[in-house]
């Protein structure tokens, strides 16, 4: 049993664990942080996997700007604990409903899954994901849908400014 | 490392797109330095002259040989570079009209006119995308530039509620687009559309459901962005709600460039699938939307409305030119003559650049029309009324000839050109779609347009009847002149009846123009 299996089981554990928190806990703050500590979990698996720019951006971009919304959010609606449990409304039904369908076909699925990974394409190169080949395709071969999203951030910026601003 | 080689040559086709983000820059960094009571005329002029100077880069562009550029990203083709030149004129038009419509309402603003040209750019951009990340991100600049501009000005219910609408309606289409992308994608293992067509015919052996599927989610994605039935109902209440120069823009540039991207996806894509899907996919896309268009355009008395329906009618007859580019097998009576047959080539070529010519004329002359039309709509409305909604009623335009003869006269032109009157730039256009529609063999389709744009005749002379044949109403409204909207009403009443009768330059560049990359 290697140190990589041991991690790995480790943070598979504990990424199940918070994101069993994030449904459980009864008040909106709790299962906020419970999200945010299932991403850093997550975030371990991604490491684990070579995959380190993913990890680092998942970081940043989820545990760190996104779930700050989250929470600005919830503080602004000053959300309480949820007051009702247990009644079964329409919506609980078709959720619950929606949700043990999808772990159905989810189970077939994965029954499916061949016991040997199959030989999708060519194999990934040894640099596949760092942070440097990233870079490398970026200015490269993606240039032009990169300076287009460029510009598309720039008109996003702009028109949220001029949608909020109450003064026309 | 080998680093591919991309040079200075590569952003060449980016130009036009470039000059356009330029301006709006400076109209936004210059906003910064005004007061609020500061004079705002120079930012209608500098869009002006952004866009001719865009307009004119792009015809320079149009005479480059067709060449993919950023390793096949993107491209370089007469085709995108005479849409970037109808784009502009629609820019340029739309922003004439805004002068005296935001100055009305107290909302001239640089933000204003540099979302116009950021949508404008995004336009541009989307007709060069050879790829279908690039092709999509592009695709968000220009709807996120328009949303905004939608909702530029909210009092009242129905901004909002227009903003809203096309907001989350928009977002919806862009990820059923998206995800029509991603499924083809997965079959594919490739997102350029250059290299898609041969795994595909292969993939369409072994998974057709997926290829189906795909394919059919892309083109629903296209049809909502060009207001084709069934996927038409956010227009009327959007182009009612928008700010009326907003609604010239959406009308002429939106779903031009949507036009143009849709015909370089399935033309490309459409290599490697069964050329009967397509064919069927838009034939049937074409026939509801003519027919859906005009019915429901013809009980309107708001004539905005009436220009929301009647723009998707005009989808419909550019959906007949685009089924006519997926018939394999030409009609035995081939056109021969005409300046079609020089060009050389096997039928087929001829009939498709035919089409492809078509519809770039259509979209000329939809541009000239329409946004003339709703500049002289915007010219008559007034703030206070539109929330009573009879700001666009047919009334206003009662008496127009006695009081107004030129903007009646004007009027005239446009809802001619709309109807496919002659001698009108509208009329030259639809016997153009028409024509290469009946070359291929489309006859029924063509039969059902004909007819169906006979029936919308009766909705545009009757603004025809209420401006020559209706008194003025008692207690109407002073009528202000403001120079943009007469120089917009100018320069497309010339445009409308000149290119009617003799196309010029015009069709020297629309010969040139009927060439995709890559076909």
């Amino acid at each position: 049993m290697n140190v990589e299996l041991v991690l790995f089981g480790a943070f598979a554990l504990l990424t199940l664990l918070s994101a069993g928190l994030v449904i459980l806990a009864r008040s909106p703050i709790n299962s906020a942080m419970a999200l945010v500590s299932t991403f850093f979990f997550l975030a371990g698996i991604y490491v684990l996997l070579w995959a380190h720019t993913v990890a680092v951006v998942q970081v940043l971009v989820y545990a760190g700007a996104i779930m700050v919304l989250f929470l600005f959010v919830i503080m602004l609606l000053n959300l309480g604990e949820s007051a009702h449990r247990g009644k079964p409304t329409l919506s609980r039904i078709l959720g619950g409903a929606s949700a043990v369908g999808l772990l159905g076909v989810l189970g077939i699925t994965l029954s499916r899954v061949p016991a040997q990974p199959a030989n999708l394409g060519p194999q990934a190169q040894a640099t596949f994901g760092t942070m440097a080949s990233i870079g490398q395709s970026i200015f490269t071969q993606w240039l032009l849908p990169f300076e287009a999203v460029s510009l598309l951030l720039l008109v996003a910026m702009v028109g949220a400014v001029v949608v909020a601003k109450s003064r026309i | 490392m080998t680093l591919p080689n991309i040079t200075l040559a590569d952003f060449l086709p980016l130009l036009p797109a470039l000059i356009m983000v330029v301006g709006a820059s400076i109209l936004l960094l210059s906003e910064v330095f005004l007061s609020s009571s500061a004079s705002r005329g120079y930012q209608a002029v500098l869009t002006v002259a952004t866009a001719v100077a865009s307009g004119l880069t792009a015809l320079g562009l149009m005479f480059e040989p067709p060449h993919a550029v950023f390793l096949g990203y993107g491209v370089l083709d007469p085709f995108s570079s005479f849409l970037t030149l109808v784009v502009c004129v629609g820019l340029a038009l739309a922003a004439l009209a805004s002068v005296s419509f935001l100055r009305k309402r107290g909302a001239e603003r640089g933000e204003f006119y540099a979302l116009m040209l950021f949508a404008s750019a995004g336009m541009s951009l989307l007709a060069m995308s050879a790829e279908f990340i690039t092709l999509f991100v592009n695709l968000e600049v220009l709807s996120v530039a328009t949303y905004a501009l939608t909702a530029y000005l909210r009092r009242g219910t129905r901004p909002s509620e227009a903003g809203f609408k096309y907001f989350i309606l928009g977002a919806f289409s862009s990820a059923v687009l998206l995800y029509g992308t991603a499924l083809l994608y997965g079959a594919t293992g490739t997102t350029k559309l250059a290299d898609m067509a041969g795994p595909l015919s292969q993939a369409l052996a072994t998974a057709p459901a997926l290829v189906y599927t795909g394919a059919i989610l892309v083109a629903a994605g296209f049809a909502f962005k060009v207001a084709a039935v069934p996927f038409h109902m956010w227009t009327p209440d959007v182009y009612e709600g928008a700010p009326t120069p907003v609604t010239a823009l959406m009308s002429a540039g939106v779903k031009a460039a949507a036009f143009a991207a849709m015909v370089r996806v399935f033309l490309t894509v459409g290599k490697g699938m069964d050329p009967h899907m397509p064919l069927a996919l838009f034939s049937t896309l074409a026939l509801l939307t003519m027919v859906v268009g005009n019915l429901l355009a013809i009980p309107q008395r708001n004539v905005k409305r009436m220009l929301a329906y009647s723009s998707i009618a005009h989808a419909g007859y550019l959906l007949l030119g685009v089924a006519a580019l997926f018939v394999t097998a030409p009609g035995e009576h081939f056109r021969i003559l005409g300046a079609s047959a020089l060009t050389g080539g096997t039928p087929l070529d001829v009939a498709r650049s035919d089409a492809l010519r078509g519809i770039l004329y259509y979209l000329l002359a939809y541009t000239f029309s329409a946004v003339g039309a709703f500049a002289l709509v915007s010219a008559l409305e007034r703030r206070e009324d539109e929330d009573k909604g009879t700001a666009w009623d047919l009334e206003r335009f009662s008496g127009l000839a006695q009081r107004r003869p030129g903007w009646a006269f004007a009027m005239t032109a446009f809802m001619l050109s709309l109807g496919g009157i002659p001698p009108t730039i509208g009329f030259m256009s639809k016997l153009l779609i028409f024509q290469s529609a009946i070359d291929v063999g489309l006859v029924g389709l063509t039969i059902v347009a004909v007819l169906s744009s006979a029936a919308g005749v009766y909705y545009y002379l009757r603004v025809v009847v209420y401006m020559f044949m209706r008194p003025v109403p008692e207690g109407a409204q002073t009528l202000e002149r403001s120079w943009g909207t007469e120089v917009a009403l100018v320069i497309s009443t010339v445009a409308v009846v000149l290119l009617g009768i003799i196309p010029g330059r015009v069709s020297e560049w629309l010969a040139h123009a009927g060439t995709l990359f890559g076909q």
